[in-house]
Protein backbone atom coordinates (compact mmCIF):
# COMPACT_ATOMS: atom_id res chain seq x y z
CA UNK A 1 0.00 0.00 0.00
CA UNK A 2 1.16 3.53 -0.69
CA UNK A 3 0.09 6.89 0.74
CA UNK A 4 -0.69 9.76 -1.58
CA UNK A 5 -1.43 13.26 -0.33
CA UNK A 6 -3.13 16.02 -2.24
CA UNK A 7 -2.51 19.65 -1.49
CA UNK A 8 -5.15 22.33 -1.75
CA UNK A 9 -4.97 23.65 -5.31
CA UNK A 10 -5.26 27.32 -6.24
CA UNK A 11 -8.99 27.57 -6.83
CA UNK A 12 -9.01 31.02 -8.38
CA UNK A 13 -6.55 33.55 -9.66
CA UNK A 14 -3.74 33.58 -7.15
CA UNK A 15 -5.83 32.72 -4.07
CA UNK A 16 -3.69 31.77 -1.09
CA UNK A 17 -6.10 29.83 1.11
CA UNK A 18 -9.53 28.32 1.56
CA UNK A 19 -11.76 27.45 4.52
CA UNK A 20 -13.01 23.90 4.97
CA UNK A 21 -16.81 24.03 5.08
CA UNK A 22 -17.68 20.34 5.14
CA UNK A 23 -15.93 17.05 4.58
CA UNK A 24 -18.03 14.88 2.29
CA UNK A 25 -16.01 11.77 3.23
CA UNK A 26 -14.58 10.40 6.47
CA UNK A 27 -11.45 8.53 7.39
CA UNK A 28 -11.68 4.92 6.17
CA UNK A 29 -14.07 5.71 3.29
CA UNK A 30 -13.34 4.28 -0.14
CA UNK A 31 -13.42 7.24 -2.51
CA UNK A 32 -13.73 6.91 -6.26
CA UNK A 33 -11.96 9.07 -8.77
CA UNK A 34 -13.83 12.34 -9.44
CA UNK A 35 -16.02 11.83 -6.37
CA UNK A 36 -16.47 15.14 -4.49
CA UNK A 37 -14.71 14.81 -1.12
CA UNK A 38 -14.80 18.27 0.43
CA UNK A 39 -16.56 21.60 0.18
CA UNK A 40 -14.31 24.59 0.71
CA UNK A 41 -14.93 28.31 0.64
CA UNK A 42 -12.63 30.91 -0.82
CA UNK A 43 -13.05 34.66 -0.87
CA UNK A 44 -14.74 34.20 -4.26
CA UNK A 45 -17.00 31.18 -3.89
CA UNK A 46 -17.62 27.87 -2.23
CA UNK A 47 -16.75 24.83 -4.28
CA UNK A 48 -16.74 21.03 -4.07
CA UNK A 49 -13.43 19.41 -4.93
CA UNK A 50 -13.38 16.09 -6.83
CA UNK A 51 -10.90 13.41 -5.85
CA UNK A 52 -8.09 13.02 -8.37
CA UNK A 53 -7.69 9.32 -7.60
CA UNK A 54 -9.47 6.34 -6.08
CA UNK A 55 -8.31 5.30 -2.64
CA UNK A 56 -9.13 4.92 1.04
CA UNK A 57 -9.12 8.10 3.11
CA UNK A 58 -6.28 8.04 5.64
CA UNK A 59 -6.17 11.62 6.91
CA UNK A 60 -8.30 14.74 6.60
CA UNK A 61 -6.02 17.70 7.16
CA UNK A 62 -8.26 20.13 9.02
CA UNK A 63 -11.67 20.48 10.67
CA UNK A 64 -14.65 22.39 9.30
CA UNK A 65 -13.86 26.07 9.84
CA UNK A 66 -10.10 25.58 9.53
CA UNK A 67 -8.17 27.60 6.99
CA UNK A 68 -5.97 25.54 4.68
CA UNK A 69 -3.17 27.18 2.69
CA UNK A 70 -2.75 26.50 -1.02
CA UNK A 71 -0.10 23.83 -1.65
CA UNK A 72 -0.39 22.36 1.86
CA UNK A 73 -1.86 18.85 2.33
CA UNK A 74 -5.65 18.65 2.25
CA UNK A 75 -6.30 14.92 2.18
CA UNK A 76 -4.20 11.75 2.25
CA UNK A 77 -5.27 8.50 0.63
CA UNK A 78 -4.03 4.98 0.90
CA UNK A 79 -3.90 3.32 -2.51
CA UNK A 80 -3.02 -0.23 -3.44
CA UNK A 81 0.53 -0.79 -4.70
CA UNK A 82 -0.88 -2.35 -7.82
CA UNK A 83 -3.20 0.50 -8.74
CA UNK A 84 -2.63 1.51 -12.32
CA UNK A 85 -1.98 5.20 -11.97
CA UNK A 86 -3.55 7.86 -14.13
CA UNK A 87 -4.21 5.78 -17.24
CA UNK A 88 -4.57 2.16 -18.19
CA UNK A 89 -5.38 -0.89 -16.10
CA UNK A 90 -3.32 -3.48 -14.29
CA UNK A 91 -3.24 -6.61 -16.50
CA UNK A 92 -5.10 -9.53 -14.98
CA UNK A 93 -3.06 -12.69 -14.68
CA UNK A 94 -5.28 -15.38 -16.16
CA UNK A 95 -4.41 -19.02 -16.63
CA UNK A 96 -3.00 -19.33 -20.16
CA UNK A 97 -5.64 -20.47 -22.66
CA UNK A 98 -4.96 -22.03 -26.01
CA UNK A 99 -6.82 -23.24 -29.07
CA UNK A 100 -3.79 -24.25 -31.15
CA UNK A 101 -2.21 -27.65 -30.61
CA UNK A 102 1.19 -28.54 -32.00
CA UNK A 103 1.25 -31.61 -34.21
CA UNK A 104 4.73 -31.93 -35.56
CA UNK A 105 6.47 -35.02 -36.81
CA UNK A 106 10.08 -34.24 -36.06
CA UNK A 107 12.54 -35.98 -38.33
CA UNK A 108 15.50 -35.45 -36.09
CA UNK A 109 18.84 -36.65 -37.38
CA UNK B 1 8.99 -24.60 -14.69
CA UNK B 2 9.01 -21.11 -13.36
CA UNK B 3 11.09 -18.24 -14.65
CA UNK B 4 14.77 -18.88 -14.26
CA UNK B 5 16.56 -16.18 -12.30
CA UNK B 6 19.63 -15.22 -14.20
CA UNK B 7 22.78 -13.63 -12.95
CA UNK B 8 22.55 -15.63 -9.71
CA UNK B 9 25.94 -17.06 -8.91
CA UNK B 10 26.67 -20.12 -6.87
CA UNK B 11 27.41 -18.38 -3.59
CA UNK B 12 25.95 -18.45 -0.11
CA UNK B 13 22.17 -18.45 -0.40
CA UNK B 14 20.71 -14.97 -0.03
CA UNK B 15 17.06 -14.66 0.93
CA UNK B 16 15.01 -13.48 -2.04
CA UNK B 17 12.91 -10.37 -1.68
CA UNK B 18 9.47 -10.51 -3.25
CA UNK B 19 9.34 -7.35 -5.33
CA UNK B 20 7.33 -6.11 -8.25
CA UNK B 21 9.30 -4.65 -11.15
CA UNK B 22 8.28 -1.11 -10.15
CA UNK B 23 9.57 -1.74 -6.63
CA UNK B 24 12.77 -3.34 -7.93
CA UNK B 25 13.47 -0.36 -10.18
CA UNK B 26 12.60 2.04 -7.36
CA UNK B 27 15.14 0.31 -5.16
CA UNK B 28 17.79 0.37 -7.88
CA UNK B 29 17.20 4.10 -8.47
CA UNK B 30 17.54 4.80 -4.74
CA UNK B 31 20.85 2.95 -4.63
CA UNK B 32 22.15 4.78 -7.69
CA UNK B 33 21.27 8.15 -6.12
CA UNK B 34 22.94 7.07 -2.91
CA UNK B 35 26.19 5.90 -4.46
CA UNK B 36 26.56 8.49 -7.23
CA UNK B 37 26.05 12.09 -6.14
CA UNK B 38 26.16 13.20 -9.78
CA UNK B 39 22.97 11.22 -10.44
CA UNK B 40 19.77 13.22 -11.01
CA UNK B 41 16.25 11.96 -11.70
CA UNK B 42 13.77 14.16 -13.50
CA UNK B 43 10.71 13.90 -15.69
CA UNK B 44 6.97 14.41 -15.68
CA UNK B 45 5.45 13.70 -12.24
CA UNK B 46 8.51 11.77 -11.00
CA UNK B 47 8.99 14.06 -7.98
CA UNK B 48 5.97 15.01 -5.87
CA UNK B 49 3.72 12.27 -7.23
CA UNK B 50 6.45 9.62 -7.36
CA UNK B 51 5.77 8.71 -10.99
CA UNK B 52 2.53 7.62 -12.63
CA UNK B 53 3.66 4.01 -12.13
CA UNK B 54 5.05 4.75 -8.61
CA UNK B 55 8.53 3.87 -9.88
CA UNK B 56 10.13 6.98 -8.33
CA UNK B 57 7.93 6.85 -5.23
CA UNK B 58 9.55 8.41 -2.16
CA UNK B 59 12.80 9.36 -3.92
CA UNK B 60 12.19 13.11 -3.77
CA UNK B 61 11.49 12.88 -0.04
CA UNK B 62 14.70 10.91 0.45
CA UNK B 63 17.05 12.85 -1.80
CA UNK B 64 15.47 16.27 -2.06
CA UNK B 65 13.98 18.28 -4.90
CA UNK B 66 17.41 19.24 -6.21
CA UNK B 67 18.11 15.65 -7.22
CA UNK B 68 14.65 14.31 -8.00
CA UNK B 69 12.45 16.87 -9.67
CA UNK B 70 9.42 17.41 -11.87
CA UNK B 71 9.73 18.91 -15.32
CA UNK B 72 7.28 20.65 -17.62
CA UNK B 73 5.39 18.43 -20.06
CA UNK B 74 8.06 18.84 -22.73
CA UNK B 75 10.04 15.74 -23.64
CA UNK B 76 12.37 17.65 -25.94
CA UNK B 77 13.25 19.84 -22.96
CA UNK B 78 13.69 16.86 -20.66
CA UNK B 79 16.24 15.33 -23.03
CA UNK B 80 17.87 18.67 -23.79
CA UNK B 81 18.29 19.22 -20.06
CA UNK B 82 19.78 15.75 -19.70
CA UNK B 83 22.28 16.39 -22.48
CA UNK B 84 23.38 19.72 -20.98
CA UNK B 85 23.71 18.19 -17.52
CA UNK B 86 25.75 15.29 -18.90
CA UNK B 87 28.05 17.82 -20.63
CA UNK B 88 28.52 19.48 -17.23
CA UNK B 89 29.51 16.18 -15.65
CA UNK B 90 26.22 15.06 -14.13
CA UNK B 91 24.64 11.65 -14.56
CA UNK B 92 21.05 12.32 -15.61
CA UNK B 93 18.46 9.56 -15.29
CA UNK B 94 15.46 11.17 -17.00
CA UNK B 95 12.10 9.50 -17.47
CA UNK B 96 9.85 9.82 -20.47
CA UNK B 97 6.50 9.06 -18.89
CA UNK B 98 5.15 6.85 -21.68
CA UNK B 99 6.93 5.57 -24.78
CA UNK B 100 4.35 7.30 -26.95
CA UNK B 101 5.54 10.62 -25.53
CA UNK B 102 9.12 10.00 -26.68
CA UNK B 103 8.59 11.31 -30.21
CA UNK B 104 9.08 14.99 -29.33
CA UNK B 105 12.40 13.98 -27.75
CA UNK B 106 13.59 11.91 -30.70
CA UNK B 107 15.37 14.86 -32.28
CA UNK B 108 17.39 15.50 -29.12
CA UNK B 109 18.06 11.78 -28.70
CA UNK B 110 19.29 11.17 -32.24
CA UNK B 111 20.98 14.43 -33.17
CA UNK B 112 22.62 15.23 -29.82
CA UNK B 113 22.49 12.50 -27.19
CA UNK B 114 23.59 9.63 -29.42
CA UNK B 115 26.47 11.46 -31.10
CA UNK B 116 27.88 13.98 -28.61
CA UNK B 117 30.60 11.58 -27.51
CA UNK B 118 31.53 10.92 -31.16
CA UNK B 119 31.32 14.58 -32.14
CA UNK B 120 33.52 15.71 -29.24
CA UNK B 121 36.08 12.95 -29.85
CA UNK B 122 35.30 11.48 -26.46
CA UNK B 123 35.53 14.73 -24.50
CA UNK B 124 31.80 14.86 -23.77
CA UNK B 125 30.58 11.36 -22.95
CA UNK B 126 26.85 11.11 -22.38
CA UNK B 127 26.24 9.04 -19.27
CA UNK B 128 22.48 9.32 -19.59
CA UNK B 129 20.14 6.56 -18.51
CA UNK B 130 16.78 7.23 -20.11
CA UNK B 131 13.94 5.25 -18.55
CA UNK B 132 10.91 4.73 -20.78
CA UNK B 133 7.83 2.80 -19.62
CA UNK B 134 7.30 0.84 -22.82
CA UNK B 135 5.12 -1.46 -24.91
CA UNK B 136 1.45 -2.27 -24.40
CA UNK B 137 -0.67 -4.54 -22.28
CA UNK B 138 -2.36 -2.08 -19.92
CA UNK B 139 -5.22 -1.03 -22.23
CA UNK B 140 -4.16 2.59 -22.20
CA UNK B 141 -5.34 5.29 -24.61
CA UNK B 142 -3.46 6.27 -27.75
CA UNK B 143 0.16 7.43 -27.33
CA UNK B 144 0.52 5.43 -24.10
CA UNK B 145 1.75 2.20 -25.67
CA UNK B 146 4.29 1.88 -28.47
CA UNK B 147 7.29 -0.27 -29.29
CA UNK B 148 10.22 1.97 -30.12
CA UNK B 149 13.04 -0.54 -29.81
CA UNK B 150 13.83 -0.82 -33.52
CA UNK B 151 13.82 2.97 -33.86
CA UNK B 152 16.36 3.40 -31.05
CA UNK B 153 18.37 0.30 -31.96
CA UNK B 154 18.89 1.78 -35.42
CA UNK B 155 20.66 4.86 -34.05
CA UNK B 156 24.45 4.57 -33.72
CA UNK B 157 25.61 5.68 -30.29
CA UNK B 158 22.67 4.40 -28.29
CA UNK B 159 22.38 1.24 -26.25
CA UNK B 160 18.94 -0.28 -25.69
CA UNK B 161 17.92 -2.67 -22.92
CA UNK B 162 14.60 -4.14 -21.81
CA UNK B 163 14.18 -6.22 -18.65
CA UNK B 164 11.63 -9.02 -18.37
CA UNK B 165 11.34 -9.56 -14.61
CA UNK B 166 12.04 -7.75 -11.31
CA UNK B 167 15.40 -9.41 -10.66
CA UNK B 168 16.63 -8.48 -14.08
CA UNK B 169 15.21 -4.95 -13.92
CA UNK B 170 17.04 -4.24 -10.66
CA UNK B 171 20.45 -5.43 -11.85
CA UNK B 172 20.15 -4.40 -15.48
CA UNK B 173 19.23 -0.81 -14.56
CA UNK B 174 22.16 -0.49 -12.16
CA UNK B 175 24.44 -1.91 -14.83
CA UNK B 176 23.03 0.38 -17.52
CA UNK B 177 23.49 3.38 -15.22
CA UNK B 178 27.15 2.50 -14.74
CA UNK B 179 27.83 2.62 -18.46
CA UNK B 180 29.50 5.71 -19.95
CA UNK B 181 27.10 5.68 -22.93
CA UNK B 182 23.46 6.69 -23.27
CA UNK B 183 21.18 3.74 -22.58
CA UNK B 184 17.48 3.64 -23.44
CA UNK B 185 15.97 1.49 -20.71
CA UNK B 186 12.62 0.18 -21.91
CA UNK B 187 10.53 -0.97 -18.96
CA UNK B 188 7.62 -3.24 -19.95
CA UNK B 189 4.68 -1.55 -18.23
CA UNK B 190 2.55 -4.71 -18.48
CA UNK B 191 5.02 -6.37 -16.08
CA UNK B 192 5.31 -3.54 -13.53
CA UNK B 193 3.02 -5.19 -11.00
CA UNK B 194 4.10 -8.84 -11.12
CA UNK B 195 6.07 -9.83 -8.05
CA UNK B 196 8.95 -12.27 -8.11
CA UNK B 197 11.97 -13.13 -6.04
CA UNK B 198 14.86 -10.70 -6.32
CA UNK B 199 18.39 -11.46 -5.18
CA UNK B 200 19.93 -8.04 -4.57
CA UNK B 201 23.40 -9.50 -4.07
CA UNK B 202 23.77 -11.03 -7.50
CA UNK B 203 25.02 -7.93 -9.22
CA UNK B 204 28.75 -8.08 -8.59
CA UNK B 205 29.40 -10.04 -11.76
CA UNK B 206 28.53 -7.46 -14.40
CA UNK B 207 29.60 -9.83 -17.18
CA UNK B 208 26.46 -11.82 -16.39
CA UNK B 209 24.41 -8.74 -17.23
CA UNK B 210 25.72 -8.44 -20.76
CA UNK B 211 23.98 -10.16 -23.64
CA UNK B 212 21.03 -12.50 -23.62
CA UNK B 213 19.98 -15.16 -21.16
CA UNK B 214 18.21 -18.49 -21.60
CA UNK B 215 14.97 -18.17 -19.65
CA UNK B 216 14.02 -21.79 -20.34
CA UNK B 217 16.10 -24.45 -22.03
CA UNK B 218 14.61 -26.60 -24.81
CA UNK B 219 15.72 -28.47 -27.90
CA UNK B 220 13.16 -28.26 -30.71
CA UNK B 221 13.00 -24.52 -31.41
CA UNK B 222 14.04 -21.20 -29.86
CA UNK B 223 11.55 -18.48 -29.02
CA UNK B 224 13.40 -15.14 -29.02
CA UNK B 225 11.78 -12.35 -27.03
CA UNK B 226 12.31 -9.41 -24.69
CA UNK B 227 10.29 -7.32 -22.22
CA UNK B 228 6.75 -8.50 -21.57
CA UNK B 229 6.88 -11.09 -24.37
CA UNK B 230 9.33 -13.22 -22.40
CA UNK B 231 6.73 -14.28 -19.82
CA UNK B 232 4.24 -14.96 -22.61
CA UNK B 233 6.79 -17.12 -24.42
CA UNK B 234 7.42 -19.01 -21.18
CA UNK B 235 3.67 -19.73 -21.04
CA UNK B 236 3.80 -20.92 -24.64
CA UNK B 237 6.76 -23.19 -23.85
CA UNK B 238 4.80 -24.67 -20.95
CA UNK B 239 1.86 -25.43 -23.26
CA UNK B 240 4.08 -26.77 -26.04
CA UNK B 241 5.58 -29.21 -23.56
CA UNK B 242 2.10 -30.77 -23.25
CA UNK B 243 2.39 -31.56 -26.96
CA UNK B 244 5.85 -33.03 -26.60
CA UNK B 245 7.65 -30.00 -28.00
CA UNK B 246 10.48 -28.56 -25.96
CA UNK B 247 10.88 -24.86 -26.69
CA UNK B 248 13.86 -22.83 -25.61
CA UNK B 249 13.10 -19.24 -24.57
CA UNK B 250 15.92 -16.80 -25.19
CA UNK B 251 15.48 -13.51 -23.32
CA UNK B 252 17.45 -11.00 -25.38
CA UNK B 253 17.67 -8.28 -22.64
CA UNK B 254 19.95 -6.10 -24.79
CA UNK B 255 18.39 -4.91 -28.04
CA UNK B 256 21.45 -2.87 -28.96
CA UNK B 257 23.96 -4.37 -29.09
CA UNK B 258 22.23 -7.67 -29.88
CA UNK B 259 23.92 -10.75 -28.46
CA UNK B 260 24.82 -12.42 -31.76
CA UNK B 261 26.84 -15.18 -30.11
CA UNK B 262 24.02 -16.04 -27.73
CA UNK B 263 21.52 -16.17 -30.59
CA UNK B 264 23.79 -18.37 -32.66
CA UNK B 265 24.53 -20.71 -29.75
CA UNK B 266 20.85 -21.29 -29.00
CA UNK B 267 19.56 -21.65 -32.55
CA UNK B 268 22.45 -23.84 -33.67
CA UNK B 269 21.28 -26.31 -31.03
CA UNK B 270 17.53 -26.06 -31.63
CA UNK B 271 17.81 -25.40 -35.41
CA UNK B 272 14.55 -23.49 -35.49
CA UNK B 273 13.79 -19.92 -34.42
CA UNK B 274 10.70 -17.80 -33.85
CA UNK B 275 11.08 -14.11 -32.94
CA UNK B 276 8.22 -12.63 -30.92
CA UNK B 277 7.77 -8.88 -30.49
CA UNK B 278 5.01 -6.37 -29.91
CA UNK B 279 6.24 -3.82 -32.41
CA UNK B 280 4.98 -3.68 -36.00
CA UNK B 281 6.22 -6.35 -38.42
CA UNK B 282 7.92 -4.31 -41.12
CA UNK B 283 11.47 -3.29 -40.20
CA UNK B 284 10.82 -4.48 -36.64
CA UNK B 285 13.73 -5.82 -34.63
CA UNK B 286 12.61 -9.31 -35.64
CA UNK B 287 13.90 -8.62 -39.14
CA UNK B 288 17.39 -7.87 -37.82
CA UNK B 289 17.33 -10.97 -35.63
CA UNK B 290 16.13 -13.15 -38.50
CA UNK B 291 19.01 -11.86 -40.61
CA UNK B 292 21.57 -12.50 -37.86
CA UNK B 293 20.26 -16.01 -37.24
CA UNK B 294 20.13 -16.80 -40.94
CA UNK B 295 23.71 -15.72 -41.32
CA UNK B 296 25.11 -17.56 -38.32
CA UNK B 297 22.96 -20.70 -38.55
CA UNK B 298 22.25 -21.01 -42.29
CA UNK B 299 23.60 -24.54 -42.56
CA UNK B 300 21.81 -25.89 -39.51
CA UNK B 301 18.45 -24.12 -39.79
CA UNK B 302 15.57 -26.50 -40.54
CA UNK B 303 13.13 -23.73 -41.42
CA UNK B 304 13.15 -20.04 -42.24
CA UNK B 305 13.11 -17.85 -39.13
CA UNK B 306 9.50 -17.10 -38.22
CA UNK B 307 8.33 -13.71 -36.92
CA UNK B 308 5.27 -13.33 -34.68
CA UNK B 309 4.77 -9.61 -34.20
CA UNK B 310 2.36 -6.73 -33.95
CA UNK B 311 0.70 -5.64 -37.18
CA UNK B 312 1.62 -2.79 -39.50
CA UNK B 313 -1.00 -0.49 -38.00
CA UNK B 314 -0.87 2.34 -35.48
CA UNK B 315 -0.77 0.90 -31.98
CA UNK B 316 -4.42 0.27 -31.03
CA UNK B 317 -5.77 1.59 -27.75
CA UNK B 318 -7.92 -0.12 -25.15
CA UNK B 319 -9.32 -3.61 -25.68
CA UNK B 320 -8.16 -3.74 -29.31
CA UNK B 321 -4.62 -4.37 -28.14
CA UNK B 322 -5.62 -7.98 -27.39
CA UNK B 323 -5.90 -8.45 -31.16
CA UNK B 324 -2.59 -6.71 -31.79
CA UNK B 325 -0.12 -8.05 -29.23
CA UNK B 326 1.08 -11.58 -30.10
CA UNK B 327 -1.08 -13.95 -28.08
CA UNK B 328 -0.49 -17.55 -27.14
CA UNK B 329 -2.25 -18.99 -30.19
CA UNK B 330 -0.43 -16.77 -32.68
CA UNK B 331 2.90 -17.76 -31.15
CA UNK B 332 1.91 -21.44 -31.22
CA UNK B 333 0.98 -21.06 -34.91
CA UNK B 334 4.44 -19.64 -35.55
CA UNK B 335 5.99 -22.59 -33.76
CA UNK B 336 3.86 -25.01 -35.77
CA UNK B 337 4.97 -23.37 -39.03
CA UNK B 338 8.66 -23.86 -38.32
CA UNK B 339 8.11 -27.38 -37.02
CA UNK B 340 6.21 -28.58 -40.08
CA UNK B 341 8.42 -26.82 -42.65
CA UNK B 342 10.03 -29.21 -45.09
CA UNK B 343 12.61 -28.29 -47.71
CA UNK B 344 11.00 -28.35 -51.14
Amino acid sequence: MAEISFPLPDLGEGLLEATVLEWLVKVGDQVERNQPFVEVETTKSSVELPSPIAGIVLTLHGEPGDVVLVDTPLITFVVADDSAGIVGTVPQEAAPKRRVRLSAVLDED
Amino acid sequence: MSEVLEGVRETAPTPLLQLSMQQAINRALGEILESDDRALIFGEDVGVLGGVFRVTDGLQQRFGANRVFDTPLAESGILGTAIGLAMAGFHPIPEVQFDGFAYPAVNQIITQLARMNYRSRGRLPMQVTLRVPSFGGIRAPEHHGESLESLFAHVPGLKVASPSNPQQAYHLLKHAASMPDPVIFMEPKARYWNKAGVNLAADEDTASLEGSVIARPGKHATLIAWGAMVSRCLQVAELAAEDGIELEVLDLRWLKPIDEAGLAASVSRTRRAIVVHEGPHTAGLGAEIAALVSQSCFDTLRAPVERVTGFDVPYPSGDLEDEYIPNIDRILFGVQRVLEYRRG
